[in-house]
């Protein structure tokens, strides 16, 4: 615009000089001056004139024109309100969904990690190799510290591995999740203490006990105090030295709930056999920094060597590791989320482009109307060029108010979203507007301005000016291609509203299913919860003797129906998996199998109505002094004694305490399937020992309750302190909740998607609506005629519904058609259903005519009370 | 575009009078008065410039890169004008535009006095 000034100003100066030199000329003939300035004017012309033919020889700088359509549009849309309205709400709707969908896909896909040279980060891992596909498996320390020290491809390898502590708090023992990380691990995220030092490598040996706080518990517990580092802090009843804060905003591992601190490996490698020398205790996530130039191929070449020497090395633990794991850091913890994003990406794109569809329907009835004044333009000279021009500018108007509302109703989603949203998602919680999404708002509502209306732009300057004057205000204007477009549309935007709504109905049955299977438990009333007993070696009775204590304080609670413990608790994300031995079948040590590991306290079976099979649970007998036993489940008994009972089989399993040094163990009972991983998860082989005879882990609380659990959880942490003050209670929940967190993320996605299926539902229906009520307004006259000639109300009704039900139809075998591509994406996320299931097309398809029927009537009805006298007569 | 014939409008063909003013601006850098004046003498007034005409065709021309324009001191008077001097482009243009209006204007010719074309 400022060129353009500049520009003028220069031709008038231009003209001007002209002028001047013309009128001294006249001058130098003989005139007087006056006469000479009136002469010099004839001859020069109309100025204003020439100054615009001159700026139309510019061509490019059409700019004034722009903004006489921008405003001329505005002033359009503005006498229309009810019309703008209803096309901004739409547009709003679909670009709001869109918006809200792409913040989440930008959050958690998108924006990358919050470290510097973020794509040089990568995940590492080992295959393993005893199971198909592919198939990581943690490293162990002595495996890393080989890693570290061998690799030829990377800056720096770090491991992190998540721990549980107690801690003093406030007066308070407090159970508390922290990480505990390899000297490097901030090097290599690329990340410095705001406050004191880094860990160094001295950390990692023996004695040297460090810790890195975060910001924010920094904050909390500490009173932001800058003297905390270089004091020491005791947790698990050793003291750590603070080396220092990160500052605010770090976070790694990014999960729920976030490490307060970081410590250092230093008590891994402490102790009678410490961790950090023992080859088969997998436990170590890793994450390093590719030398730059270095590609992720190379890297897992690299590593592989390493791997594949270990694997020869030492078979008895890494036989079947023999090769490494290479992904970007982004792609693997978002890689979960993908398939689910992109199909709820997938699905609001549809409806954006149903509410195109939509929104193109309206404009072109509209633009029928108009017709009369598009005619009058190209009358007078305004070429087909313009007149798309002008319209095209009324669509994007129309779709910038649009995008704007759309915002705003994004943040409106995004919250209701994130109170729905499944915790597992990585960085989900940081969801937000952000510069990029707002870029992608301004894509999309141009992106769309421009497709909606530009088949009613292409097909309105296509009229021909004559006839359109001529039946201009009347009911004939627009002709047959424009009803094809019209009817196009309709179809179009019904086939859309089938695949949604398939997609949708496809993940409610798949939803229900979930939720009609049996987990192998009941979780009805059951509470749970974890104390923090400590493991001190010399006083091994005394903490199975505080379990038997505390059972009994609990089970004499009124209210209670029964008690015990056990560990992993199923949905929640623990479990072990353990190698063991089978008496009587010899194997290799490194070709031992292993399965996963649980323990129970006499009666853990019962409380949680696990059934038994055969055999009998853990009692009394099964206690500190006992003889070592061993209850195995279903699926145990089905691979690994298919012909045999399995009662009274023996089995040695890799784990043991000072008390019970791996002993052979009796299986003593079998139990019934459980899901322990999540509901549509396959039960596995599983086998649990007495925790008297396994002193592992702390197990969680079964507390089965007569009513409604949780006011009972408060008695329970009553019972524990009066036994002992300083044990920390933590994960209470009820196993209500964790039944319904494992089905989290289908519900989520089962609602989302069942949201779009009702908004496309309702939108297909207004268009159908929209196009039926326009036909009868065009089509009066003819209405009126066929009345007057003796056709019945009845006959009308049928014509409007029989049209509408026919559009229907073709969306319908359309959506159908398209859904059987479609919904192949979504197969993976299906349970129990299949993408062809015919209950959910036919009840689909059922739903869509039944409303398609609903939408037709109102016009239908319409027409049918046309008075023929009165209509022949106005037309 | 319309060139005022002696009074009477005559329809020239497109693009003559592009050649006109390219034709002009070899004899060195004018400004517009000078072009239209220019064109008008050497006709002896049968040609007569109309402005709008002209400074489209200025505008147009520069656009095309056949001619550029620069603000400069004319040499007579202590002034500026908007001087316009043929291009390398321009060059080039002119030669094809001269080789088209001659054979139009020897077709013309044909048509108009065969007999000189049989004699």
């Amino acid at each position: 615009m400022r060129g353009w000034r500049k520009r003028d100003a220069e031709l008038q100066r231009e003209l001007q000089s002209d002028l001047e030199l013309e009128e001294e000329e006249q001058r130098e003939n003989g005139l007087s001056p006056e006469e000479a300035r009136y002469a010099a004017r004839r001859a020069f012309g109309n100025e204003t004139l020439i100054r615009e033919q001159t700026q139309e020889a510019w061509g490019w700088m059409r700019l004034e024109q722009l903004m006489q359509d921008l405003r001329y549009a505005m002033r359009l849309l503005m006498r229309a309100p009810g019309f703008t309205i209803t096309c901004v709400l739409i547009l709003a709707i679909g670009i709001g969904a869109t918006t809200a969908i792409f913040t989440l896909v930008n959050t958690v896909l998108l924006r990358s990690l919050p470290f510097p040279e973020p794509d040089r980060l990568v995940w590492v891992s080992q295959q393993d190799h005893s199971l198909p596909g592919v198939a990581p498996e943690s490293l162990s320390y002595p495996d890393y510290f080989d890693w570290r020290a061998q690799n030829h491809t990377l800056d720096g390898i770090a491991s992190y591995t998540g721990a549980t502590v107690t801690m003093e708090l406030k007066g308070e023992s407090q159970r508390l999740d922290v990480q505990t990380v390899s000297s490097n691990f901030f090097r290599v995220l690329g990340a410095a203490p705001m406050l004191g030092r880094d860990l160094s490598w001295e950390d990692e040996k023996p004695g040297n006990r460090a810790v890195m706080l975060s910001y924010s518990f920094w904050q909390s517990e500490f009173g932001a105090e800058p003297e905390i580092v270089g004091k020491s802090i005791t947790m698990n009843g050793h003291s750590y030295t603070v080396a220092g804060v990160m500052p605010k905003g770090f976070e790694f591992p990014i999960e729920n709930p976030a490490p307060v601190f970081w410590k250092s490996i230093a008590d891994e490698a402490e102790g009678k056999s410490p961790a950090s020398e023992q080859r088969g205790f997998d436990t170590l996530s890793v994450i390093a920094r590719l030398r730059s130039g270095v590609t992720v191929e190379q890297a897992k070449a690299d590593l592989s060597v390493i791997a594949g020497n270990l694997a020869r090395q030492y078979p008895d633990n890494n036989k079947q590791y023999s090769s490494a794991l290479v992904e970007p850091e982004l792609a693997h913890m978002t890689g979960d989320t993908r398939p689910a994003l992109r199909v709820l990406f997938g699905a609001v794109s549809l409806v954006l482009l149903l509410v195109c569809a939509n929104v193109a329907g309206l404009l072109l009835a509209r633009g029928s109307r108009r017709s009369a004044e598009f005619a009058l333009r190209a009358a007078i000279g305004a070429s087909p060029a313009a007149i798309v021009r002008q319209l095209l500018l009324e669509s994007l108007l129309l779709s910038l108010c649009g995008g704007v509302a759309g915002i705003a109703l994004a943040f409106g989603l995004i919250r209701a979203m994130l109170t729905l949203m499944p915790v597992e998602i990585p960085r989900i919680e940081s969801a937000s507007i952000d510069g990029r999404v707002l870029v992608f708002v301004l894509i999309v509502s141009v992106a769309t301005g421009l497709l909606f209306g530009a088949f009613p732009a292409w097909r309105l300057s296509r009229s021909a000016p004559a006839r359109a004057l001529r039946e201009g205000g009347r009911s004939l204007a627009g002709g047959r291609a424009q009803h094809r477009l019209h009817n196009g549309l309709v179809v179009v935007q019904t086939a859309i509203g089938m695949v949604l709504l398939i997609g949708a109905g496809l993940l409610m049955r798949s939803f229900v299913r979930i939720l009609d299977v049996n987990p192998g438990f009941d979780s009805k009333h059951v509470l749970t919860s974890r104390v923090g007993v400590p493991f001190d070696e010399t006083k091994h009775n005394q903490h199975y003797i505080f379990y038997q204590q505390l059972l009994e304080r609990i089970s004499a609670l009124p209210g209670v129906q029964a008690v015990s413990a056990g560990w992993p608790l199923p949905m929640s994300r623990f479990s072990a998996t353990v190698s063991f031995n089978i008496q009587g079948r010899p194997v290799a040590m490194a070709d031992q199998p292993s399965e996963s590991l649980g323990l129970a306290m006499p009666g853990y079976f019962e409380t949680m109505k696990i059934p038994l099979i055969a055999g009998r649970d853990f009692g009394e007998q099964d206690g500190l002094t006992g003889q070592p036993t061993i209850i195995v489940n279903q699926a145990f008994a089905r691979r690994y004694f298919p012909h045999d009972n399995p009662i009274g089989q023996h089995i040695q399993v890799g784990v043991g305490d000072d008390l019970f040094d791996h002993p052979v163990r009796e299986v003593v009972g079998v139990i019934g399937d459980i899901k322990r991983k999540g509901l549509t998860a396959d039960a596995d082989p599983e086998y649990y020992l007495p925790y008297a005879q396994a002193l592992i882990t702390n197990p969680y609380l079964v507390v089965k309750t007569n009513g409604g659990p949780a006011p009972m959880q408060a008695a329970i942490g009553a019972a524990v302190h009066e036994l002992d003050r300083s044990v920390p209670v933590y994960q209470a929940a009820t196993m209500e909740e964790y039944l319904y967190k494992s089905a989290a993320q289908p519900r989520f996605q089962t609602f989302l998607l069942s949201c779009f299926a009702v908004i496309a539902l309702a939108l297909a229906a207004i268009g159908l609506y929209g196009l039926l009520s326009y036909m009868v307004v065009q089509r009066t006259l003819e209405i009126g005629l066929r009345m007057a000639l003796g056709a019945q109300r009845g006959d009308a009704l049928r014509m409007i519904v029989l049209r509408g039900l026919t559009l229907a139809l073709a969306g319908l075998v359309l959506g159908m058609a398209a859904s059987a591509v479609l919904t192949r994406l979504i197969s993976g996320m299906l349970f129990g259903v299949r993408p062809t299931d015919p209950v959910t097309l036919a009840a689909t398809a059922a739903l869509l005519l039944a409303v398609s029927v609903a939408a037709s009537c109102v016009p239908a009805f319409r027409a049918s009370r046309l008075d023929p006298m009165k209509t022949l007569r106005e037309q | 575009m319309t060139i005022e014939q002696a009074g009477r409008r005559a329809n020239l063909l497109q693009g003559t009078l592009d050649m006109l003013i390219l034709r002009t601006l070899l004899y060195g850098p004018m400004h517009g008065h000078q072009i239209g004046k220019n064109i008008q003498r050497t006709t002896n007034d049968f040609l007569q410039m109309q402005h709008g005409s002209l400074y489209p065709a200025l505008h147009r021309l520069e656009r095309r890169g056949w001619v550029s324009s620069k603000w400069e001191m004319a040499p007579d008077r202590n002034r500026e004008f908007k001087y316009y001097r043929l291009t390398d482009k321009g060059r080039k243009q002119l030669v094809v535009e001269e080789s088209q209006w001659k054979r139009m204007a020897e077709a013309v010719a044909r048509i108009m006095w065969p007999a000189a074309e049989e004699g």
